[in-house]
């Protein structure tokens, strides 16, 4: 079931560094470079007033939209408002490092009417957190963490990065321990993906960094989720954590249920209910097409009924709350349990999913393979 | 007529027989030099890639000789595997002589031995030619040797020279002329001539190459095949020269082709003799022996919809391969193919490549089985080449499978080795009887079935190359024949299923598991691929559950990628053939099937 109102994403290209495993659309510039992004964003803006939905969340994400001067994203908040349409308090989300955290900026988030940060821990141990080439110590990311605290924003979330080469799950026990004595709200925890193009993947084809195997992966990942639902944080998707259901991400379960959403900067997505378009992945043809006052699109894509159920299974499957199956028969007209009786019969005798009324959910083995349990459906 | 020498070369594989004929036809001028290309007779790709002649080709030389005098050389190449003797035999029928070529190096060889008892078989006149001499390790003295104690024939007639350089051809055309005999003349007798090979040619349908034996062919007469019955009309005779260069009559004693109008290869029996409809010879050429397959094997294509392409190719391979057999064929694991016969391992890889290569089919085979002779308790007997026919085992009797006469030649130091090859095959009265220097005939009766898998390999690795081995089916044998089922998930894959030996049953299957589960991709739950005979698991090998596939990150918006992402496992998917749940790709029916490393 989609939400009622719409959800807005603006992506921040900026890095002060580019970490060594991160593939998203991002560049380290100069305060010039930022301050003609600031002018081509709001001017994005402008191009969408009055076609625009109705939005109750905003999100700024990265890239690094702490490295932003609070002063522009206040800005960039007030040409929002006034430009499009938002409920009247939109929940507002910002990515942070943990070493742009300073109690001035973090009360100008808060003015802004940011509600939920997201710090970009990745880790509690100085080196891991060398490994990932992180500009940010131990000490400052409790610090952090402490300084959001006490600004008073409604969620603090913090990401973690797991997985790392050589790791048990005794060590990661270790780091999970250390990240919930710094009491978040929220908790998103990535397991290491090595990209195609990244330096993590030039170090493993030279043999210099070893990914975890299929086994080890999946014990880390169980351990994850057993450990911090055991620690009160309720997990409700393969990557998030909550302390309590107010505290879970009002603006990626949007991307989940296919509600509309608009993406705003280079390489940002978005979706009517029907059509997902996607901007210049890079700052130059982006910025372009906006001084020649068109939308920055590079490509669109219109989803047929078969696209839309498949997400439909790819992203409900990934949840906790899994899929419904009589809502599918209402959204698609097709009753899985019927079309892939065998299939749903063999999941729940290996112990994949369990069934609850017309839901099929995920068990925490099924949950790690959510992505090939997907494929498998026939549609 | 007395001019006219109808001859073959007869050799051991890589002893340069293609090379020699190169060599002969340049000398006689029959190709100008611009045109020549090396192994000019072999015409298909395969055979210049590999070396090998696989197909006969025949060829009129006009040589004259030292004494003045033209004569006419009908210069028939044969096929030098093992696998082709059947093609050999009828170009030795067609010929009064032979020239037997032995490398300098290498000196005499298995198939030079079985050549030399073939060419006997058939009286004729041997002159044996030395070639290679112009390499470091050639041994003329130690050859000649051999070629008197080993093959029996008079060293001081052998020929020396290198048709790699063209050093002594000449002396070898003179051999051939005065060495060799000329053909026995009776043009007044009812025609005879001896069908020994067919091409087919596109625009005139095919082609017969023949060998008149008694009275002549002439357009216009209407010729009868005497083991069929079948007739036709003679539209054209001719002699084969590179191309084909039509002739008012071809006499007897003479080689050369005829077209008659006939559709396909299908419709004529090589070896048969053609006659003369209107005046008939009371009895056909003896000494034909018809090619018979020995190994079976079906073959799918990769993609089931390229059945179609299959069945077009196969029809037009057969043209000119009249020892192919096929007959319709279906796997539920593969869907429709052919079962198919082959005179022999190389002929099966020879097939494979052509429709391959030819037709551009990517095909998957099931194991080579050879022809089971199974006796029920009723006392009937019934064949089995294909596992899928193999009866239910509580109403066998028995059955017996093809053993072979082996004969491998090596230098001495290799006999233990070769012996214990053999034991471990299975071969029985294993013999063997030194010749010239230090080198040794062992001859083994072996089942026909553990020769076809990596023997000739493993031969050729343990005798460092030395070993040379030549065959020739023998008779039926009693067996413990079992037949073996692999299972994935408890149901069998019936393309994978095979007859075998029961001793040799539980490392087959064993083999069989451990490939498949390298070769399956891991799967949301655990995989058991079992080897069983009837209800007994005799070999097992498990893939583990996948546990970890879900990547953390999900991009933001950008539930397209991830999408799409998805959307390639499911059409990998497709092209798997699903068995007990499980999804098998192409790729791990091919590691399975494939030969080269049978354990």
């Amino acid at each position: 079931m989609s939400d009622r109102y719409a959800g807005l994403y603006l992506h921040v290209p900026f890095c002060t560094r580019v970490c060594p495993y991160c593939d998203f659309a991002v560049r380290t510039g100069d305060a010039e470079k930022r301050r003609s992004y600031i002018e081509a964003l709001l001017e994005e803006i402008d191009l969408h007033a009055g076609t625009a939905p109705t939005f109750d969340t905003i999100y700024f994400g990265g890239g690094t939209p702490s490295c932003l001067e609070p002063d522009d994203l206040g800005r960039v908040v007030a040409r929002l408002r006034a430009r499009l349409s938002t409920v009247e308090d939109p929940w507002i989300f910002l990515e942070a490092n943990p070493e742009d955290v300073t109690p001035r900026r973090a009360a100008a988030w808060k003015r802004i009417g940011v509600r939920t940060v997201s710090l970009g821990v990745q880790s509690f141990d100085a080196d891991e957190l060398a490994f990932l080439g992180r500009g940010h110590s131990p000490g400052q990311a409790r610090d952090a963490i402490r300084v959001c605290r006490e600004t008073g924003f409604h969620t603090v979330s913090i990401d973690l990065i797991y997985g790392l080469p050589g790791q048990t799950t005794d060590t990661w026990h270790r780091r999970l321990d250390a990240a919930i004595e710094t009491e978040p709200d929220h908790l998103a925890c990535y397991q290491l993906t090595i990209h195609d193009g990244t330096r993590f993947a030039l170090l493993e084809r030279r043999g210099e960094l070893t990914q975890l195997q299929d086994d080890g992966q999946a014990a880390v990942f169980r351990a994850t989720h057993e450990h911090l639902n055991a620690a009160g944080y309720a997990g409700y998707e393969v990557a998030a954590f909550a302390i309590d259901p107010g505290h879970r991400s009002r603006h990626n379960r949007k991307y989940w249920n296919h509600t509309p959403y608009l993406g705003l900067g280079p390489s940002a997505h978005s979706f009517d209910g029907s059509t997902r378009w996607w901007n210049h992945r890079t700052m130059d043809p982006w910025q372009q097409a906006i001084e020649r006052g068109k939308k920055p699109i590079d490509n669109a894509e219109t989803l047929s009924r078969r696209d839309l159920l498949l997400e439909t299974l790819m992203t409900g499957l990934r949840t906790y709350r899994g899929i419904d199956t009589a809502d599918i028969r209402r959204r698609f007209g097709t009753d899985l349990l019927a079309t892939n009786a065998e299939l749903v019969e063999r999941l729940h005798a290996n112990g994949l999913v369990k069934r609850h009324a017309s839901r099929l959910i995920p068990t925490l083995d099924g949950l790690a393979v959510a992505d090939s349990l997907a494929a498998m459906f026939r549609l | 007529m007395s001019n006219i020498r109808n001859f073959c070369i007869i050799a051991h594989i890589d002893h340069g027989k293609s090379t020699l004929a190169d060599r002969l036809i340049q000398l006689c001028g029959a190709v100008e030099d611009r045109k020549f290309r090396d192994q000019i007779l072999d015409s298909m790709d395969i055979e210049r890639e590999r070396g090998i002649t696989i197909k006969s080709n025949t060829i009129t030389l006009d040589y004259t000789a030292k004494d003045g005098q033209q004569y006419q050389l009908n210069l028939i190449d044969t096929p030098g595997h093992v696998d082709f003797s059947h093609e050999v035999r009828r170009s030795l029928m067609s010929c009064e002589g032979a020239l037997l070529l032995v490398d300098a190096s290498q000196g005499v060889e298995a198939q030079t031995v079985a050549n030399l008892y073939l060419a006997l078989e058939y009286d004729l006149e041997l002159v044996p030619v030395i070639n290679k001499i112009d390499l470091p390790a050639a041994d003329i003295d130690r050859v000649k040797d051999e070629i008197e104690k080993d093959l029996g024939l008079d060293p001081d007639e052998a020929v020396c020279c290198s048709a790699k350089l063209g050093q002594g051809i000449e002396d070898v055309l003179e051999a051939i002329v005065t060495k060799l005999p000329a053909p026995q003349r009776d043009t007044g007798a009812p025609t005879r001539a001896l069908v020994f090979d067919a091409q087919y040619d596109p625009y005139r349908g095919v082609v017969l190459y023949c060998r008149v034996k008694e009275g002549s062919l002439r357009p216009g007469q209407t010729i009868r095949f005497m083991n069929s019955g079948k007739e036709h009309t003679l539209e054209e005779v001719g002699r084969l020269r590179l191309t084909r260069a039509p002739q008012k009559t071809l006499e007897a004693g003479e080689v050369g082709y005829l077209l008659a109008g006939i559709k396909t290869v299908r419709d004529v029996a090589i070896g048969d003799t053609l006659t003369d409809g209107s005046n008939p010879a009371p009895e056909p050429l003896a000494g034909y022996k018809k090619a018979k397959p020995v190994v079976f094997s079906s073959i799918y294509p990769m993609a089931s919809d390229d059945y179609p392409e299959l069945v077009k190719a196969l029809d037009k391979l057969v043209l000119n391969d009249a020892a192919l057999t096929f007959e319709k064929d279906s796997s539920a694991a593969l869907g429709y193919g052919f079962r198919c016969g082959f005179l022999g391992l190389l002929h099966l890889e020879v097939v494979q490549e052509r429709l391959q290569r030819e037709y551009g089919l990517s095909l998957l085979l099931s194991a080579p089985s050879v022809r089971y002779h199974v006796v029920l308790e009723n006392g009937e007997t019934v064949s089995v080449d294909n596992p899928s026919y193999y009866p239910d085992p509580s109403t066998i009797a028995g059955a017996e499978e093809p053993f072979i006469k082996g004969s491998v030649m090596i230098p001495e130091r290799y006999i233990g080795t070769v012996m214990e090859l053999c034991r471990e095959r299975r071969g029985e009265n294993i013999q063997f009887n030194y010749l010239a220097q230090k080198r040794v005939e062992l001859t083994a009766e072996l089942p026909l079935a553990e020769v076809l898998f990596d023997f000739y390999d493993r031969l050729k690795s343990s005798t460092q190359g030395y070993g040379s081995f030549d065959y020739e089916v023998l008779d039926y044998r009693p067996t413990d024949l079992v037949k073996i089922d692999i299972l994935v998930n408890g149901e069998p894959v019936d393309a994978l299923a095979q007859l075998a030996h029961r001793e040799r049953a539980r490392l087959r299957a064993l083999h069989y598991c451990d490939r498949l589960a390298e070769n399956i991709p891991k799967h949301q739950f655990k995989i058991a691929i079992q080897g069983a005979i009837g209800g007994k698991i005799i070999a097992r090998s498990n893939i583990q559950a996948l546990r970890k596939d879900v990547t953390a990150k999900c991009y933001g918006g950008d539930i397209t990628r991830k999408r799409k992402l998805l959307e390639k496992q499911k059409e990998g998917k497709k092209r798997m053939k699903t068995v007990g749940a499980v999804d098998i790709p192409q790729d791990a029916f091919v590691a399975v099937l494939k030969t080269d490393t049978d354990s």
